[in-house]
């Protein structure tokens, strides 16, 4: 373990004398802080807060991955290219120490960076209020709508599968399907059908209501407050882009059941524009006491319009459930297990290619790894008809990808949502625990047994 | 068994990419070195010597055959904590400098800390870049990057050492001070494999050397065997008169021997040392305040040479060192503690912007340097009396062998470490 950490140290070294670790460092030290000063979002201090955490991250993270992966290919194909790997080697030291050396060196430079730029981007994150003129009300906007880690419930999936076969039934028996499906197949028309019937459950014609409830909703305290963001879609753009809403919030099921109300009803009746997030923001105590919450959108005659919320984001409940602090912490665990993942990989690609190609190699990868989710769906869709052989090649092979895109934490900092101990837990199960642990295992195994002395003669 | 490194049948083939062979680098090669053997292997460019000892240490596998070190794979950590290597070129981390690199070393050979810097300090004292250890190895003079290397080689005090072309970018002197030290190494027990085309430097220390060429030994057995000329006597005189020799020859003749007679040559070695010596005395009284790296790094490379050495030689079992230094110390001792400390200074000051090679500043020992504090002007007085002794003992040339000083403490301390 002591030769382990002499090569982890000389690796930290490395790096350090390197002029590229030096020009990441600085580019970082002074982007963040302007960034700082010129990020203005949408003119408001909540978007300008949005703006900086989310392009302060990204950077952060882009040029910690792309130090990481130069970093960890160059101390080990240096060592071979320079021939030091000559004098290293042949010291009491195993090579799969020697190459864990090598990454537990990157990984505590990314630690020690990482806590460095993280601490930039949250000190400024935290302080930028107070050097700004900030009313009262929207520091208190902030606070609920940044500073914050919000849990997010979304209604429950209504099963609309019944209705969706008695559609198509009856499409069959009135010989239209083929009138209006000239093309499809069954299994699309299903899928076509089951969308429309989910949407239509979403859709509230002028004068109807739609009610969600929610089980299991726990703010952490009664003088909390409730978020409910939501987002309008129309069948009818109305002339000034703007829908009428009338919200009634709180338990409703006494008045369903005709007992007696023991919590709260918050009503609300509000104006906002089609196709944007909004959120009303409800005090906490409106929940029941067994944690049940119904939410309820009447949609009044001063629309023209249908009203629908779209499917996959038009509704949710948030609340506060932990500290923004929290959340940023686990973010930047969420960094740290990417930046372990390229290491690894980086390590791999050093086992066997030379610098330039181990580091173009490790590239290829990161970015299709940013863009993992389209690139899962397009092999999905183009492999369709390939049956077993793909599902268990090119598939498997596909799975291996980092799922950069799907695990960022700015998609949780910026709504303030709450990235759970779960999922991190999760990431760090899928990214280092398997994955990185792969790709390591691989490499080690290749650096192992092959010769590290050029072919001179 | 029982030999320091055996190779049973070695074959490296390199093959091209379709998996044709190509050259074999080192064809059926069976050689055996006997514990505290300094085995020379020789040979031209390309005859294999290093492509064999990179099989030795586990760099390259053997496309067939064994080879065995101290009994043992080389890929073995057990066996690398025993073995010494200096590579053909000094392979070292170019952004750490001379104390760090040796700390490293130190510390992948699992060295406890207080171990591991004494040794560093000897080391660095004993290849005379004590006054650059401060310095990125990346900008050593190929010379400098020797010494390093050399150093890192003896961090472990190993039992066998493989030195792959160790003068090579050395000046005569560093030249000769590793020739020294690998026949210290040999009287204290150590087997040593030296690797070099430099036939001079193989002829001087090797017990037994073997021939490489393509790969295979060519001629193998004692340096005294295969090179003594059984059919033919020399004589050495001194200067005798002409009537002298005529008298010789006629004797030789009536016993039908040819003979010739030549005045001998000194060995160019001696002499450039010696000439080496003579400059700095001469130079000191015009200019007094010549002092150059050359000086710094070859004095204190002779001084702690004997601290190194003796410390290497003198394993705790040895009760032969420790007498024969006592005397020399107390000898010496006052110009230890008087001397090198403003020396160091000096040096080092005048180390930094100078940076040139050693060789260099020894043919302009009149290059003035203004600017330098009378007290350290004053210095170099002792210093040339400590230089001289050093040179002489190095060379052989003065009969008392003064030795050097750090010496003192340094060969107690590490027979303690060697001992744990």
């Amino acid at each position: 373990m002591r030769r382990v950490w002499a090569v982890a140290v000389n690796t930290v070294r490395q790096a350090l004398r390197m002029k590229v670790a030096i020009i990441f460092i600085v580019l970082l030290l002074v982007l963040l802080p302007v960034m700082g000063l010129t990020a203005t979002g949408d003119g408001t201090l909540k978007g300008r807060l949005q703006t900086f955490i989310s392009y302060g991250l990204s950077l952060t993270s882009l040029l910690l991955c792309l130090l990481t992966v130069i970093v960890s290919t160059h101390a080990i194909t240096s060592d071979i290219e320079q021939r030091t790997i000559y004098t290293v080697a042949t010291k009491p030291i195993r090579r799969h120490q020697l190459i864990l050396g090598k990454l537990l060196g990157v990984i505590v430079l990314d630690v020690g960076l990482l806590v460095l730029f993280g601490g930039i981007v949250y000190g400024v994150t935290v302080l930028l209020p107070g050097f700004l003129d900030v009313s009262p009300e929207e520091r208190q906007q902030i606070d609920y709508e940044f500073y914050t880690a919000r849990a997010s419930l979304v209604p429950p999936e209504i099963d609309v599968h019944d209705e969706v076969m008695a559609l198509y039934q009856r499409l069959v028996d009135k010989d239209q399907l083929r009138q209006v499906y000239p093309t499809l197949p069954q299994s699309e028309i299903i899928k076509e059908l089951t969308a429309r019937k989910r949407l239509e459950k979403r859709a509230a014609a002028v004068g109807d209501a739609l009610m969600w409830e929610f089980q299991g909703v726990k703010p952490r305290g009664n003088d909390e407050t409730l978020f409910i963001r939501f987002k309008y879609d129309v069948a009818e753009n109305p002339p000034d882009g703007q829908v009428y809403g009338r919200w009634q919030i709180g338990d409703l099921r006494p008045l369903r059941d005709g007992t007696e109300m023991k919590t709260p009803i918050w009503p609300e009746d509000r104006k906002d524009p089609v196709r944007t997030f909004r959120e009303i923001r409800v005090p906490a105590d409106v929940v029941a006491e067994d944690g049940y919450l119904s939410v309820a959108f009447l949609n009044p005659a001063l629309n023209r319009t249908v009203v629908l919320f779209p499917v996959e984001d038009g509704l949710e409940v948030l609340y506060k459930a932990d500290t923004f602090t929290a959340n940023f912490i686990r973010a930047a665990l969420l960094i740290l297990c990417r930046l372990v993942f390229l290491a690894a990989l980086g390590v791999l690609a050093a086992s066997f290619l030379s610098f330039p190609v181990a580091i173009l190699f490790c590239l290829v990868i990161f970015f299709t790894g940013t863009v993992s989710g389209f690139i899962l769906e397009s092999f999905d869709y183009l492999g369709q008809g390939l049956g077993l052989f793909y599902a268990y090649t090119v598939k498997a092979l596909v799975q291996l990808l980092p799922r950069f895109d799907k695990y960022n934490p700015t998609t949780f900092l910026v709504p303030a949502r709450l990235m759970s101990w779960a999922f991190l837990g999760w990431v760090v199960l899928t990214m280092v625990c398997v994955k990185a642990f792969l790709l390591l295992v691989l490499g080690l195994i290749i650096f192992s047994f092959r010769e590290l002395a050029k072919v001179i003669v | 068994m029982d030999y320091a490194i055996e190779t049973i049948s070695l074959t490296k083939i390199f093959s091209d990419w379709w998996g044709r062979a190509k050259v074999y680098a080192v064809d059926d090669l069976n050689l055996q070195i006997k514990q505290n053997e300094v085995f020379g292997l020789l040979g031209p460019n390309g005859s294999g010597k290093t492509t064999t000892i990179k099989m030795l240490l586990g760099l390259l596998h053997p496309t067939k055959g064994h080879a065995l070190l101290l009994g043992g794979q080389g890929s073995d950590p057990k066996i690398n904590a025993r073995v010494g290597f200096l590579p053909e070129e000094s392979y070292l981390y170019r952004f750490l400098n001379a104390r760090e690199t040796l700390d490293f070393y130190g510390r992948l050979f699992g060295l406890a800390p207080d171990v591991r810097r004494m040794r560093i300090e000897a080391l660095l004292e004993m290849v005379g870049l004590k006054a650059v250890a401060r310095r990125p190895v990346g900008t050593y003079s190929k010379g400098m990057a020797r010494r390093i290397g050399l150093a890192q080689a003896l961090i472990n005090d190993p039992d066998l050492l493989i030195l792959d072309e160790p003068t090579t970018g050395l000046d005569p002197i560093g030249t000769r001070q590793i020739k020294d030290l690998i026949l210290k190494l040999a009287e204290r027990g150590k087997t040593i494999l030296l690797c070099s085309h430099l036939l001079a430097d193989v002829e001087d220390v090797c017990d037994r050397i073997a021939i490489l060429y393509g790969g295979r030994v060519q001629a193998e057995g004692r340096v005294g065997d295969l090179l003594r000329e059984a059919d033919k006597r020399q004589f050495v005189t001194s200067a005798v008169s002409d009537q002298a020799v005529g008298k010789i020859k006629e004797i030789l003749s009536d016993e039908g021997a040819e003979c010739d007679v030549t005045t001998p040559m000194e060995r160019l070695e001696t002499f450039f040392i010696n000439t080496v010596v003579e400059a700095r005395q001469q130079a000191r009284p015009t200019s007094g305040a010549v002092s150059t790296t050359d000086i710094g790094d070859f004095l204190t490379a002779e001084k702690s040479q004997a601290g190194i050495l003796d410390k290497l030689v003198s394993s705790s079992e040895s009760t032969e060192a420790p007498a024969a230094a006592a005397p020399e110390l107390s000898e010496v001792a006052p110009v230890e503690t008087t001397a090198p400390q403003p020396d160091k200074d000096l040096l080092g000051e005048l180390t930094r912007p100078a940076a040139t090679s050693e060789t260099e500043q020894v043919r302009r020992p009149e290059k003035p340097v203004p600017d330098l504090p009378q007290a350290q002007v004053d210095v170099p007085v002792e210093d040339g009396r400590v230089k001289k002794r050093v040179l002489d003992a190095l060379t052989g040339s003065n009969p008392e062998q003064p030795d050097q000083p750090p010496a003192q403490d340094e060969p107690e301390q590490d027979g303690e470490s060697s001992d744990a």
